[in-house]
């Protein structure tokens, strides 16, 4: 399981000697690059994360595909270290702690996998190895899709499954789980350090698609998602004050099920070259999360070329059945919920709204190659700013309401 | 559990609904539902982390990425 980054090197490079080999016979060579940030600083937290990802994709002959990449977090900031609510804040003003350097990680990714395709069917399959300072991952995901009446349906059914491992403080095994200390840093994960051990976690996913064109300017489609979780997902460095003076490591259920509807819709709209999309999910998990989601994009051609979107997005989740904002006591919605305590804000009740343009240049070879050497180009700038309004949840004693966060994104494919 | 098949059946075979001649408008790069996979991954990644949700727009992934 503890592979080393010297292999994963080696398998990206496989895979991208495969496609440099392919070449020869290919009809399309395409490189896909894409780089993102995330940054948020009202949460006192000034995370910053920085995201490049590349893909090689070749096609060998018609009917298959093979593809290899790479992927990268570069997260640096602060994390809540221990969590107190209002009630325990009024009389320990000092509680809550961001502190200032706990998190700087950096998460490599390698994935490679292929599809084939016969008649109106296609198969896949791809691997990934992910590490980070505190969480390695191995995984495999296997898909089939199928075309239907003339390719106007199209059924495809996913499945991976995660094999990962999260570091942790060695814990007392007598103690209760109020006694269990946070992980004080990444330092001596994954190795022999005798003070660090590894807990398993086990991910299936399940995801099930149907689209569907029902007229020529308007299709849609519907998705299903099933994802079982088994294992340990707190988050091992963060404390909770469960009484007065009493901290103890975050302490969530080692089972979770989670589903997830999404509908979305396309509609062309000629007289104003361009289209208009939107998309509607729900979601309900066996922590007793329910979410909904609406997004609306409305894109437009300016020339053959090059095309803008806006988009908007609302989001609003229910809480996790045992989150409460101070486990320490006070009226209620707070006080402790049961056997399980946890500070994130992730699981709190909220709501965000999410705002963004997105900008696209695409041309395709006709009779000569773009710039003389590609068969397609695309360019994509995409800016979005997030703004989360928490119901309940406090840092400092005080409600978090309009903390937003900025997405940047800038993407390029481009094919020879 | 049959009136169900048959409503799934009777919707299926009505799905022809376009015909290829017709298909152009569907196929224009604007129509695609992921336009740009890496950067709506990028941005579906950001999110997912920030919220207690999860799902509906694929499921190949690893690690955490969740600090």
């Amino acid at each position: 399981m503890q592979l080393k980054l010297s292999h994963l090197a080696s398998f990206i490079l496989g895979v991208a000697l495969v496609a440099i080999a392919a070449r020869a016979h290919a009809q399309v060579v395409e490189l896909d690059t894409s780089h993102g940030i995330y940054y948020e600083a009202p949460l006192k937290t000034h995370m910053f994360v920085y995201s490049p990802s590349l893909t090689l994709t070749a096609n060998p002959s018609d009917s298959v595909s093979v593809y290899g990449g790479w992927e990268a977090d570069v997260v640096s900031g602060a994390s809540v270290s221990a969590k107190a609510g209002p009630a325990y804040q009024a009389t320990h003003p000092t509680a809550d702690v961001v502190t200032t350097a706990s998190v700087n990680d950096f998460r490599n990714v390698g994935k490679g996998g292929f599809s084939i395709k016969h008649d109106n069917v296609t198969f896949g399959g791809g691997g990934l190895y992910s590490t980070e300072n505190d969480y390695h991952s191995v995984s495999f995901n296997v898909t089939a899709r199928t075309e239907l009446f003339e390719h106007n349906t199209g059924l495809q059914l996913d499945y991976a499954h995660n094999f990962d491992d999260v570091c942790d403080l060695v814990q007392n095994p007598n103690a209760l789980p109020v006694a269990h200390l946070a992980l004080p840093s990444s330092k001596g994960c994954f190795t022999s350090d005798p003070t660090r051990m590894q807990h398993d976690i086990s991910i299936d996913s399940f995801q099930g698609g149907w689209s569907q064109a029902w007229t020529p300017t308007f299709q849609m489609e519907a998705i299903y998602t099933l994802q079982i979780l088994h294992g340990f997902q707190s988050d091992p460095y963060r404390s909770v004050y469960v009484g007065e003076g009493l901290k103890a490591q975050e302490f969530t259920p080692l089972d979770r099920m989670r589903h997830a509807i999404a509908l979305r819709g396309n509609w062309y709209i000629r007289g104003f070259k361009g289209a208009v999309r939107v998309g509607l999910r729900g979601y309900r998990d066996s922590w007793n999360i329910w979410s909904g989601e609406a997004e609306l994009e409305i894109e437009k051609y300016f020339g053959a070329s090059f095309r803008a979107a806006i988009n908007g997005r609302f989001y609003k989740q229910t809480g996790a059945i045992f989150w409460s904002d101070d486990y320490s006591g006070g009226n209620p919605p707070l006080g402790p919920k049961g056997s399980y305590f946890t500070g994130d804000r992730e699981l709190s009740p909220f709501f965000s709204v999410m705002g963004g343009l997105k900008l696209t240049y695409q041309v395709a070879a006709t009779e000569k190659k773009v710039l003389g050497f590609m068969t397609g180009l695309r360019l994509v700038a995409a800016a979005n700013v997030m703004d989360f309004s928490y119901d309940e949840y406090t840092l400092g004693g005080q409600p978090i309401t309009g903390a937003l966060a900025y997405l940047l994104n800038l993407g390029l494919n481009a094919g020879f | 559990m049959k009136k169900i098949a048959l409503v799934i059946v009777l919707l299926l075979t009505g799905c022809v609904t376009v015909r290829p001649q017709e298909r152009a408008v569907l196929a224009d790069p604007v129509m695609q539902f992921e336009g740009d996979p890496l950067v709506a991954a990028q941005l579906h990644h950001a999110i997912d982390n920030r919220e207690g949700s999860f799902g509906g727009s694929g499921v190949a992934g690893g690690g955490c990425g969740c600090n």
